[in-house]
């Protein structure tokens, strides 16, 4: 499927302090710092300013979020335009090799925003993404609620071969890293340890991770 | 046009659904109860008085947990309930308190609350803080998970939290006070896991491996909470032990909201109207957040129904109770006034639905979260125009209206006559068999 983005984001010079903010959360990293320019309008003493590379912001409004000088507006677009991958271009094995890997069904839909599934986000790395930030360009994951997605794009990089990749920019904050999942506590015998079932008595743990993995026998 | 002005509209109260409901102690709403917030200071005052602080020391900071659902439901009442805590801290321990508020996408989502209800001027250090906020690494029973940096920047911290049913389909009734441990005051990893990562009766044990984390019990004191039914705040209550607050809260929530949770689900034929501030599964008629309804074909309180989110696996069994799909007698959805800011696409690709032209519908097609809005929902010029098309697309005249009304839903006379029939038996079977099964289930028996 696609994105349709719709609006675009405008960083107000009079009113940016440069505190790079936006630049941490942006998921498709398409803002930057730059030095004030003379032509720039007044500001507020600061030496920095954000800048937008228009053609990567996807309306995904975290910059506006977070600015505390409310100094990010946003526009509709005279043409708004479509992003997405198209997954039949790549391999369609290799897609499945690496939901598998992940713990995804290709059809599965991960982000609900831009209606993005596991096997669009398997095709963007094998056709080159390396990052959460690349996944976003290509996809358009990432650029609505946020946190649906989250896991599964880290989790399908990963399993592409890019585990644990590097902050962008290197203070952001954008991602951190790949949460701690029920599957994790599945033993050799592919159910969880009785200890560990133990240590929470209200949840029926092995019973909804069988569930997760097709089987529903007992659930 | 308000769509409770439409003809034939006409409102039920919640209390004639469920005549047990207790007498609020405020109400945003004189028909349901008093307005006067100071009723709420004065209860709030009372109950802290049994409220352990000793771990707070004169000078050490402290970070008082706010969400903006509280705002949302209870506004004023909760507001009261914030300042009446911070006094309490303040007159004795000597501690700094810092109001901060949990959020998502809180510009899209919500009003803006620190200039409603003045906050910056009643509480002094006042800040949001959304969960795209800098985060901050935990380890927990079961694994890594990341919290949001700046709720937790503090000595410590008090959690408060407003009872209401929302929700349900997720925490299941399991650990309620404790979810935002899960999810509001956590990053988006940590979400996103409790969301993918966990089985359908089994998100809650992140909220409660984050809240036992040693990170969070360092710091942790205490936990305040409005009690709510579908009329407004019946209660304040606090305890330095969550748990204990968990299990008494729960049993009145189960109480309170099951009823009429149940006799929505009678509902055979429908067209939902939304024309309040609250985005979708956020939407509230009668205090009971829509999200209720549409998944309300399956009664998820049943913890022998596993309700395993449909959109989450590729293979459907058809075994009623292990799905959890959308309520097919919801035919028809008409948005005259909804903010945006949560994903409901997946929903409308199965549901005819009609968008009411003008700002509100324009904000909604550029919502970051539901940017093909425009390539499922079908336009009317105006609110009337929509229910015309609706009741020949449904092929019913039955409505209810999700417009934030406490204490009563709006619905055509039609729906009126049907609920208000069937909820007698409702009442009975929740009173006489779920009631005790909810509660058996959760060992609150």
């Amino acid at each position: 499927m696609a994105k349709t983005v719709r609006m675009v984001a405008e960083i107000l010079l009079d009113r940016c302090t440069g505190c790079a903010l936006c630049v941490y959360v942006c998921p498709t990293v398409a803002l930057t710092l730059r030095n004030r320019a003379d032509d720039d309008p007044v500001g507020p003493g600061t030496r920095r300013v954000a800048e937008l590379d228009e053609s990567t912001c996807y309306n995904a409004q975290n910059c506006l979020e977070v600015c505390p000088e409310e100094a990010i507006v946003m526009h509709e677009l005279d043409e708004p335009f479509r992003i997405g991958v198209d997954p039949k271009v790549v391999d369609r094995e290799a897609i499945g090799r690496i939901c598998s890997s992940a713990g995804y069904h290709p059809k599965q839909p991960v982000c609900f925003c831009a209606d993005v599934t596991a096997g669009e986000i398997a095709a963007s790395c094998l056709l080159g993404a390396a990052t959460p930030g690349d996944i976003s360009v290509m996809t358009g994951a990432r650029t609505g609620c946020t946190e649906l997605c989250n896991q599964p794009v880290l989790r399908l990089l990963a399993a592409a071969g890019h585990s644990d990749p590097p902050q962008d920019p290197p203070r952001g904050f954008q991602v951190y890293g790949i949460a701690a999942q029920g599957f994790d506590l599945l033993d050799e015998s592919g159910h969880v340890d009785a200890a560990v079932a133990a240590e929470f008595p209200l949840y029926p743990l092995d019973r909804d991770l069988q569930a997760l993995r097709g089987n529903f026998e007992g659930a | 046009m308000r769509a409770a002005e439409l003809p034939n509209v006409v409102a039920i109260r919640a209390r004639d659904i469920d005549p047990g409901l207790p007498t609020p102690i405020w109400s945003s709403e004189p028909t349901w109860g008093p307005t006067d917030p100071e009723v709420v200071r004065s209860a709030t005052r009372e109950r802290l008085r049994g409220v352990e602080w000793s771990r707070i020391t004169r000078g050490s900071t402290v970070n008082l947990l706010a969400n903006p659902h509280g705002f949302a439901l209870c506004g004023e009442a909760y507001v009261v309930m914030l300042e009446e805590i911070e006094r309490d801290v303040v007159d004795r321990t000597g501690g700094r308190v810092r109001l901060r508020i949990a959020e998502s996408m809180g510009h899209i989502e919500n009003p803006d609350w620190m200039k409603i209800f003045d906050l910056a001027a009643r509480f002094g250090d006042v800040a949001e803080v959304p969960q795209i906020g800098r985060g901050i690494e935990i380890d927990t029973r079961i694994g890594r998970f990341w919290l949001v940096r700046d709720l937790f920047s503090a000595d410590h911290f008090i959690h408060t939290h407003v009872s209401e049913m929302r929700e349900g389909y997720l925490h299941r009734m399991l650990d309620r006070l404790l979810k935002p441990f899960g999810m509001a005051y956590t990053r988006v990893e940590t979400r996103s896991a409790y969301h993918f990562g966990y089985g359908p009766r089994t998100g809650q044990i992140v909220s409660r491996a984050v809240f036992e984390s040693s990170f969070v019990q360092d710091r942790y004191t205490a936990t305040i909470v409005l009690d709510t039914s579908p009329e407004g705040v019946i209660g304040v209550d606090a305890d330095n032990d969550l748990d204990a607050l968990n299990r008494r809260v729960s049993v009145n929530l189960l109480r309170n909201y099951g009823t009429l949770m149940r006799t929505l689900a009678e509902i055979d034929e429908v067209t939902v109207v939304f024309d309040g501030h609250g985005c979708f599964v956020y939407a509230y008629g009668a205090g009971v957040a829509f999200d209720n309804l549409l998944y309300g074909a399956l009664d998820f309180l049943d913890l022998d129904n596993l309700a395993l989110m449909a959109g989450l696996v590729s293979v459907l069994p058809t075994d009623r109770g292990l799905f959890l799909n959308l309520n097919p007698a919801i035919k028809c959805l008409v948005m005259n006034y909804m903010p945006g800011g949560v994903p409901f696409i997946g929903s409308i690709k199965n549901i005819p639905t009609i968008l009411v032209d003008g700002p509100a519908s324009k904000w909604l097609i550029n919502d970051p979260c539901n940017p093909s809005l425009a390539d499922y929902a079908r336009h009317a010029p105006d609110l009337p125009g929509a229910m015309r098309d609706a009741e020949e697309i449904a092929g019913t005249d039955k409505v209810i209206i999700y417009d934030g009304v406490p204490g009563a839903l709006n619905v055509s006379a039609s729906l009126a006559t049907h609920l208000l029939e069937r909820a007698p038996a409702v009442a009975a079977d929740v009173r006489d068999r779920l009631m005790p099964k909810w509660l058996q289930q959760r060992g609150l028996g």
